[in-house]
């Protein structure tokens, strides 16, 4: 263990030191030397994200719910934080027992999204752990990925001794069984559960610039890696005893998951086609939960997660149940994903305990012949019912959800974003009468990224300096004082695109710009293009071939050995339908 | 209705979190400790908590305090009893009064001296420290400029500086000091260790508050340096 003191005198310089001093209630510190296998679980993001990840909560609960089993937990070190603990020479460690992450059996890792992909390098290296799997021995702890990163591992395929496919829950108490074992004999037993992925049993064969060429299996290997699922939703393991965070987080508050996926099938989504069945919990066991949670955690608010919370089948009697048990305690409830029409207002009008200030909706392109072609089925009479429902009941501000770069997207098509804002803002105005002044749209636009296992995989991106043209014409011609216009680095989205197609040349790449210094890819004030560029470079790759390029249909992709959504005949079938017109 | 005022220790384990950090964890325990708490009307419902002045991130203290409501009368002690039990280590319900029913929402406001202990560590020598304080102490001013403040401006330390001694402590010297608080201005320890040529980073080992008090009203002056604002937000 580090010493006391000297943890002590690297917090007093660092900014929010609670960020590193664990001690959150319901915190579980459990009897080392009595766990027969210790896990750290590794967050690649700096804690108050980290800690308003769901998943990392129920694992957490889930491991130290095992008489046998310990976890800790380990966020990302803020740069001022690495800094320190560099100078200090100084190992990283896990946040309950503060032991160094080398010390671990197991060291898990989420991998919540591809702009992470840099910090885990990195807190590996200040762990004292090889980032390479080929450079770590029996002294060093398995380090096994997962998470929704997991459903392409390719680009981080040299970092892993094993990943996950697909849910954890379940799966991760085998894992933890077969790392009784010494790392040698572990692996083996790994490679034999279901939706364990073991990188280095397979083999790549690119066949061409960009992520196209077949992963094969050696002998044995699961082929193919079929991904993991919770079959009854309902009886999955779920925390009550939720941590209760000192630090103001993304999310403080409850968090109930009243639905796990989404039968929605919008054409872009990687989350649809990689999280089915969509399952619903039971009205009776989310009721229950949610009354234990707050009890068990004094949070004011809880949120109803799902990818879309209106959509669970008994929304009304849940948020009617929920407000009538819980109201009277000056505990709210929370819907963090609206659908956009009249229905999804009423019910959020139902709940909203804080001064009606905005709501969200997410049409995402700007005709209705674009949302034909991504599956987005929403009418514009949707939409203008929702803004009527939510202006007559006393809503003034709307944030809209927009992507550019649609596949069959053309000007025209940026231009109606621009169309259907304003006249959206025309109506408000109308609707508001007096209050029109305090009339705001908050317009987000995106960049499309396109993601393996969908229907769009094969869709090259538009090339930077055409999103970033495209975002020219949103700031030309949607220039209102009711509307605030934001929108993502087209940098940011071509590197998003190109590890979330990546293959296992990538590794290279990651490896290298971490080596240069990337890290905390996703905030704007740490991403540095430039060092990604001079990677791909110095690698002898191009960016484009995996973000930008045209994937042909007839080729193996790098991704094909995991059967994560639907089979690869059906998603060119979905992709055919989109760019023959959209007739589903 | 009932309102009670605790003065709670704040320790060790929790001396890295912060003002608005302890809040959001008194207020949470208190929901746990299922509290009858009284909750402010309106659209956005909250309970009505008060707390006392604001504890320097890194400070441990044994003097805190905050004021709650509840709609339902209860022991003191039971208060103190159900919150402690779900409030975390490094925090500590220490001492619970109810005040009387006529009293409006406490706020603290009373509150201008603020008694800490500041170890030492041994990098710096008794006599040396003691003569620093001397010297401190017969200056007739201490001009200090706060710049994070808006507008920028100076303040005279030495009136705001009750008491200022050193003692012998467990692992080298320890000052111990009583200052002035609250909204009408207020000295830190931060400031008094920096006159007194010290660096913290260096030389501190820990703030300790030990105090927070009311002056005696016949000390209260109308014309110092702060009583003009004192009386503004008096009317």
């Amino acid at each position: 263990m580090m010493q006391i003191s000297q943890f002590e005198a690297l917090l007093a310089r660092v900014n929010k030191p609670a960020r590193y001093t664990d001690g959150e209630w319901n915190a579980v510190h459990k009897d080392w030397a009595a766990a027969r296998v210790r896990l750290a679980l590794l967050y690649p993001d700096v804690y108050e994200v980290g800690m308003s990840h769901l998943g990392l909560h129920i694992l957490y609960h889930v491991v130290n719910s095992h008489p046998d089993y310990l976890a800790e937990r380990c966020y990302a070190p803020w740069t001022d934080m690495e800094a320190e603990l560099r100078r200090a020479g100084a190992p990283l460690t896990s946040l309950e027992s503060r032991r160094p992450l080398s010390e671990f059996d197991v060291v898990g890792v989420t991998l919540p999204y591809e702009l992470t992909y840099t910090n885990v390098l990195n807190m590996l290296d200040l762990a004292g752990i090889p980032p390479r799997a080929a450079d770590r021995t029996e002294e060093h702890p398995l380090v096994i990925g997962g998470g929704p990163g997991a459903v392409n591992p390719e680009p981080m395929a040299d970092f892993f001794d094993a990943l996950l496919v697909g849910e954890g829950e379940e799966a991760l108490l085998e894992i933890l069984e077969a790392a009784r074992a010494p790392r040698r004999e572990a692996l083996d037993r790994l490679a034999a559960i279901p939706g364990v992925y073991l990188p280095d049993r397979y083999q790549y064969s690119p066949a061409g610039p960009g992520p196209v060429g077949a992963v094969t299996p050696r002998e044995g290997a699961q082929y193919p890696l079929v991904r993991r699922y919770v079959a009854d939703l309902d009886a999955a393991p779920f925390p009550t005893k939720q941590l209760v965070p000192y630090l103001d987080t993304v999310h403080s508050r409850v968090t109930l998951e009243i639905m796990r996926g989404c039968a929605r099938g919008c054409r872009f989504c990687q989350a649809g086609a990689c999280y089915r069945p969509r399952r619903e919990r039971n009205l009776d066991t989310l009721l229950r939960q949610a009354e234990e949670a707050v009890a068990a955690t004094g949070f004011d608010e809880v949120s109803l997660l799902a990818f879309t919370s209106v959509d669970y089948s008994r929304i009304e009697q849940l948020v009617t149940g929920l407000t009538e048990r819980l109201g009277g305690r000056g505990v709210g409830v929370a819907l963090p994903s609206l659908r956009a029409d009249a229905f999804s207002v009423a019910i959020a009008n139902q709940i909203q305990k804080v001064r009606k200030s905005g709501l969200t909706f997410a049409p995402e392109a700007g005709t209705e012949r674009l949302r034909e072609v991504i599956r987005k089925r929403l009418s514009e009479e949707d939409l203008f019912a929702a803004a009527d429902a939510a202006f007559s009941s006393g809503w003034f501000r709307l944030k809209l959800y927009f992507m550019i770069g649609l596949p069959t997207e053309t000007n025209e098509d940026v231009e109606a974003i621009s169309d259907l804002v304003h006249r959206l803002l025309d109506f408000g105005r109308g609707a508001l009468g007096p209050r029109r002044g305090r009339l705001q749209i908050s317009v987000s636009v995106a960049g499309f990224v396109p993601k393996p296992h969908t229907p769009f995989q094969w869709v090259g991106q538009d090339e930077t300096e055409t999103l970033a043209e495209k975002q020219r014409i949103l700031q030309q011609t949607l220039r209102a004082r009711a509307v605030k216009l934001s929108w993502t680095d087209p940098a940011v989205s071509a590197l998003e695109a190109a590890v979330s197609r990546g293959d296992r040349r990538l590794g290279a790449v990651i490896h290298r710009a971490w080596e240069l210094g990337a890290k905390f890819d996703s905030w704007g004030e740490h991403f540095q293009p430039a060092l990604w560029e001079q990677a791909f470079a110095e690698c002898g790759l191009r960016l484009s071939d995996y973000a930008h390029q045209e994937l042909p249909r007839d080729a193996d992709l790098a991704w094909d050995h995991i059967a994560c959504g639907p089979a690869k005949d059906a998603l060119r079938a979905e992709l055919d339908r989109a760019l023959g017109g959209g007739e589903a | 209705m009932a309102q009670y005022v605790c003065r709670y220790r704040k320790g060790e384990q929790l001396r890295w979190i912060s003002h608005l950090d302890v809040k959001r964890t008194l207020e949470r325990a208190m929901r746990r400790a299922g509290l009858p708490l009284a909750l402010t009307q309106g659209h956005n419902p909250h309970p009505k908590l008060s707390f006392g002045p604001p504890l320097p991130l890194g400070a441990t203290s044994d003097a805190e305090l905050f004021a709650l409501h509840v709609t339902e009368a209860m022991d003191a002690d039971e208060v103190k009893q159900r919150l402690n039990e779900q409030l975390p280590p490094g925090l500590e319900v220490t001492e619970v009064w109810a005040l009387p029913a006529y009293r409006k929402k406490e706020t603290f406001g009373n509150i201008d001296l603020a008694g800490y202990e500041v170890t030492l560590g041994d990098s710096v020598g008794r006599e040396d420290l003691q003569g620093r304080v001397d010297q401190l102490l017969a200056s007739p001013e201490l001009i200090v400029h706060r710049g994070g403040e808006r507008p920028e401006r100076t303040v005279d330390l030495r009136p705001l500086i009750h008491r200022l001694e050193v003692r012998e402590g467990d692992d080298g010297p320890v000052l111990r000091m009583r200052l002035r608080t609250g909204s009408h201005g207020g000295a830190r320890p931060q400031e008094v260790i920096a006159l007194l040529g010290l660096d913290e980073r260096e030389h501190v080992r820990r703030y300790h508050r030990t105090e927070l008090s009311t002056r005696p009203s016949a000390d209260r002056r109308p014309g110092a340096a702060r009583g003009r604002r004192w009386r503004r937000q008096r009317r």
